[in-house]
């Protein structure tokens, strides 16, 4: 069971990983012009469409991450006590209250994709779109990190 | 006043608010109630929580109280942007948004550092 919901919060992690770096690449970097190249098509998406897909693929992957927690306070944390994996509990810790601060974010982030014309909200959809985009790849790689503790030889 | 009118500002509001209050809740452990995942979601309400765990030796899981802690303050604080008067809007920098959270991330790191740099 946490096994399943492991892979499955991992593959949600992936899909808003996606969503948020595309969105984060075409507010960051625009492309006026019809792209030719890989990285030119990544710049030029509707940055907007992916608003909504952020907002339900990150409170799903908080609900799951937030469910197989537990699994992870019993039955992992207490092994990474033991070998001394300080560094890496904290820096999972770290991660618990990033995840929390940002999905409080997504109805300033969600209001401010939808006045997507108003300039009074440009600064705020960019910066609140930087600071998502930061907490969910530091929570990707972290995730990772303490799924694969022993094999990065920490 | 609209109905998005009013969300808008209690959006722009709960961000910054559960930030605050979620750092407050973490360094002074004020969890609403604690989890511990052996009973699976067995609740106490409203303790000022010490790191402890519980009668058994089994881990108690304070992360979700201070979530829950953090969300009834921003709730509030959330309820009340909404009445605040037209007039007093031009005064409030709307960057707060995004820089209180900011803070409050870097204030959950440091707190998070005694551990780290064991």
């Amino acid at each position: 069971m946490a096994t399943a919901l492991l892979i499955l919060h991992g593959l949600v992690a992936m899909a808003l990983l996606g969503a948020i770096t595309h969105q984060a690449v075409a507010i960051w970097v625009p492309l006026p012009t019809r792209p030719e190249s890989f990285i030119g098509r990544l710049r030029a998406v509707s940055s907007d469409s992916f608003t909504n897909a952020v907002v339900v693929l990150y409170v799903l992957s908080a609900i799951l991450g937030g469910i197989v927690y537990l699994y992870f306070r019993v039955e992992i944390k207490p092994v990474l006590e033991q070998s001394e994996h300080w560094q890496t509990i904290s820096l999972f810790d770290i991660k618990e209250h990033f995840i929390a601060i940002g999905m409080a974010l997504l109805p300033a982030y969600w209001v401010s994709w939808q006045e997507i014309l108003d300039r009074e909200y440009s600064s705020s959809r960019v910066a609140l779109t930087m600071m998502l985009t930061f907490i969910v790849w530091y929570g990707f790689l972290i995730g990772h990190i303490a799924n694969n503790v022993r094999g990065f030889g920490l | 006043m609209n109905s998005s009118h009013a969300f808008r500002r209690f959006a722009f509001a709960f961000g910054p608010a559960f930030a605050i209050t979620y750092v407050i809740a973490f360094e002074q452990d004020i969890a609403m109630f604690t989890v511990y995942p052996t009973r699976l979601l067995s609740f106490k309400t409203a303790q000022y929580m010490q790191d402890v765990t519980s009668a058994n030796g089994l881990p108690a899981m304070h992360w979700y109280g201070w979530m829950a802690t953090a969300a009834l303050g921003a709730l509030t604080i959330g309820v009340f942007a909404i009445l605040i008067p037209d007039r007093w809007l031009p005064w409030i920098w709307q960057g707060w948004v995004w820089l209180i959270p900011l803070v409050a991330m870097l204030m959950c790191v440091y707190f998070t550092l005694p551990m780290l740099r064991n």
